[in-house]
């Protein structure tokens, strides 16, 4: 088995969880992801990493179990190097030449600073793949702004209609993920063309754009009709558009239940069967009727129906008609869940301070070159020896002196 | 302008949305994608006439938008005739996407073994509701999925029923997860010459998607799994506040200096002096009676006095807009995250969802809305498969092609 990346170095200097777990995602198939922690000025100390990456603290020096730090930097390497001495600046321009592909979500200002702008970065590697996670793109009057997904997701529209009516806005925190993804998409769609071509590019996601297309469908459709108060305020569970689909329902214990049947003509004797109604129901014998006429009926009729029985039970219903519904269910459920391991969506493992643990595995499934867990997160310069030898060719010696004098530490 | 992705050929047997938007994503950075749909209606979501019991108006922007870009070729796969068709554009092509069910594509032929026999450089992809293994089959839709990961049953404040993230949310994760490791596949095989297949499911997309919450759920935080209030959020400072009209989020880290700034803003003199939130962790610890606070100052003033007000003094934070507005943001149209595309159908410009990656030197692009059904059969026939026109006509006898 090989992997898909293996022949790619990365360099990753990040600060938010969404860029710093994309270099994660390309390191989980195979990528060489370099992070490079920068100390401030002349200070080596193991814990004065810059940033404020909520992975930033690598060393569980609170005695507990850095899960995040273990999710987003998982499969890396890290070098530390303070990049305020001329030496260190050096390194940092020779490891730069020697990769593939830079990941940040620094600010434009900062990276021109210390000469990793694009145009610093290409004058070292002319082939490289500049990767960059902004808060709202490279263009465009709020193009400086931070790259906090909060703020994007507060200017994508959907914050206020996800919600029943009266309720506050919500941030569930999907465009940070979606962002993860783009990023990493558009980074080995721009190494394709790199392998064809030779050219390397700038690559951009904004957590505007990502925000934006996880929203893809209520946004193209206001986009499309430009109006509609279904699409500005929240729609109530007691209101929806369609009965069977989309539609939210309390069952006997407090559980939930969804059901997506837009076909309603297909599923309707099942359903009604199992929720007790007959299916020749006159108010609701066409999909007209259930959707249209009789719509708020037909809500009542199946928001007592599911009231009947617990969620269990509603469950085994589903399962036995093949049904399109299921139970909500909370994060215990996939933890425990068979489908969950078998696909290796969440991992246990042994790790080396905290025994037996679950944590996140791998979305994607590759026959011959899958995604694997080969370290978790390195210390703070764990691996700055070994990236100067092995990458920029430096000996023992050298290596010592420049620990001697700060320009790393490990 | 140089496509990145000039001359890969993609096989798209997908209906509605999560196949669809993968294959979308390859066919706007210049990839031939060739959607393969029966000839008796094709795509279902052909069909689709309303969101949210909102007519969608005179073109169908659900089709047309996420099948951009393609070409159609109508085959009856059914027909052993049309299968030979099939398999002659696999001998052709380099990548096959599907989001049928894996029972579904071995029963017609076309599973991974028998396409691979065909093509062995082939990238063979599945999207599938809960993966290639473990033995749960049961149909997916987006909601459905979503409803197992955990992810809706942690929104909302509590007591409230859980949240979807919105129409399609799940689908679009899974479009772009899908296309992520279609390019991994393309990247070796340019350098191994193999193939492989692969799957991208909705369920291990949504997994992912729910990253930060479910890992902490995991290393034992079982807080992330339930609904949180915003009434008693740990940094008051971070959160969200009415104002007497639109909401208002406020970003900012707890920090005297930012509270002192926000107080500024607020016009608080009271609350700047008050010892309880004098410090970060004063603030931390009486987070209830300080968000209560704010509150009761923000909603006097309406967010554009607000936002005027904060941004004077630097304070991170935004209005809650709504979709009316997003799409005359100007931040928006300037980044080709909306763009202008030709619409057949209606014969106008029309406004469609762009670009959310910008690839500076071969940038994606719109040249054309959804194909017509089976628009190019015929062309691809001769030009791409080499048949004759006789051998075109036996099939449409054949009932194989329109």
């Amino acid at each position: 088995m090989s992997a898909a990346l293996d022949d790619v170095v990365v360099l990753d200097l990040t600060t938010t969880f969404s860029a710093a777990m994309s270099a994660a995602f390309l390191a989980d198939f195979g990528a060489r992801v370099i992070r490079l922690d920068l100390l401030p000025g002349a200070r080596t100390h193991k814990h004065s990493a810059v940033g404020g990456c909520p992975g930033g603290r690598r060393d569980g020096d609170e005695g507990s179990w850095n899960h995040e730090a273990d999710l987003i930097h998982r499969n890396k390497q890290s070098i530390a190097l303070n990049a305020g001495s001329e030496q260190g600046r050096q390194l940092l321009g020779e490891l730069l030449a020697s990769a593939d592909v830079l990941i940040t979500d620094w600010q434009l200002d900062e990276l021109a600073a210390l000469g990793l702008d694009y145009a610093g970065a290409a004058a070292l590697r002319p082939d490289i793949i500049f990767a960059r996670v902004s808060g709202f793109g490279p263009s465009g009057p709020d193009r400086d702004l931070p790259p906090i997904d909060e703020l994007a997701a507060a200017r994508t529209g959907m914050m206020p209609i996800v919600q029943q009516p009266g309720e506050p806005p919500v941030y569930t925190g999907a465009g940070a993920m979606h962002a993860t993804v783009l990023l990493a998409f558009g980074i080995i769609t721009a190494l394709v063309h790199r392998q064809n071509t030779g050219e390397g590019q700038q690559v951009d996601t904004s957590l505007f754009a990502a925000n934006m297309y996880g929203a893809s469908l209520d946004l193209q459709a206001f986009l499309a009709i430009g109006h509609g108060d279904r699409l500005l305020n929240p729609i109530s569970r007691l209101d929806v558009s369609n009965p069977m689909s989309g539609a939210l329902y309390p069952s006997a214990d407090g559980r939930w239940v969804t059901l997506t049947m837009p076909d309603t003509d297909r599923w309707w004797p099942g359903l009604a069967k199992a929720v007790g109604i007959d299916p020749d129901d006159e108010r609701f014998n066409s999909h007209d009727k259930r959707c249209e006429t009789n719509r708020l009926a037909l809500i009542e009729v199946l928001e007592a129906g599911f009231q009947k029985q617990p969620g269990a039970h509603w469950r085994e219903v589903f399962h036995a008609g093949q049904m399109s519904a299921d139970v909500i269910e909370q994060f215990d459920y996939p933890a425990n869940d068979p489908q969950v391991y078998a696909n290796r969506y969440i991992l246990a493992l042994d790790h080396p301070s905290y025994g037996p643990v679950k944590t996140l595995g791998f979305p994607i499934f590759m026959s011959e070159s899958p995604a694997r867990l080969h370290s978790l997160a390195p210390c703070v310069g764990q691996h700055s020896g070994s990236v100067l030898n092995e990458l920029l060719g430096y000996s023992e010696d050298a290596i010592y002196q420049f620990t001697k004098e700060g320009v790393i530490a490990q | 302008m140089t496509k990145a992705l000039e001359g890969i050929r993609v096989l798209d047997l997908t209906v509605w949305f999560q196949g669809p938007v993968s294959a979308q994503y390859l066919a706007d950075f210049g990839a031939e994608v060739i959607k393969i749909e029966n000839p008796k209606g094709g795509d279902q979501a052909r069909g689709v006439r309303s969101i949210k019991a909102l007519e969608i108006g005179d073109w169908n922007q659900y089709f047309l938008v996420i099948n951009r870009n393609k070409k159609s070729i109508a085959i009856d796969l059914k027909k052993p005739e049309g299968l030979q068709i099939l398999y002659r554009l696999v001998e052709k092509s380099d990548v096959f996407l599907s989001n049928m069910s894996p029972a579904f594509l071995d029963k017609a032929g076309l599973s991974y073994a028998k396409l691979s026999e065909i093509n062995p450089s082939l990238i063979y992809a599945t999207n599938t509701g809960y993966g290639r293994f473990g033995d749960v089959s049961k149909p997916s839709f987006d909601m459905t999925v979503q409803a197992l990961t955990g992810i809706m049953a942690r929104l909302g404040e509590p007591g409230q029923p859980p949240i979807y993230l919105g129409m399609g949310s799940g689908d679009a994760y899974g479009g772009i997860m899908s296309a992520f490791g279609i390019m991994l596949a393309l990247y070796q095989r340019n350098r191994t010459g193999k193939g492989q297949c692969l799957d991208a499911s909705l369920y291990g997309a949504q997994l992912y998607l729910a990253a930060p919450y479910l890992q902490a759920f995991l290393a034992g935080d079982k807080r992330c799994a339930l609904q949180q209030s915003r009434r008693d959020v740990p940094n008051p400072l971070w959160n969200l506040y009415p104002s007497r009209e639109k909401w208002i989020y406020l970003c900012e880290p707890n920090d005297d200096e930012r509270f002192a700034l926000l107080c500024q803003a607020l016009g608080e003199g009271a609350l700047a002096s008050d010892t309880r939130f004098a410090t970060a962790p004063g603030r931390a610890a009486n987070n209830v009676a300080l968000i209560a606070a704010l509150e009761e100052a923000t909603v006097r003033r309406s967010h554009l006095e607000w936002m005027a007000a904060f941004e004077a003094l630097g304070l991170v934070a935004s209005p809650i807009n709504n979709l009316a507005d997003v799409i005359v943001d100007q931040q928006a149209w300037q980044n080709n995250y909306f763009m202008k595309a030709y619409c057949e159908e209606v014969k106008r410009e029309v406004d469609v969802r762009g670009l959310p990656v910008a690839l500076s030197k071969t940038p994606g692009q719109i040249n054309t809305l959804g194909p017509e059904l089976g628009q190019d059969t015929e062309i691809l026939m001769m030009d791409l498969l080499q048949y004759e026109w006789d051998e075109i006509e036996a099939l449409k006898a054949a009932g194989a092609i329109p």
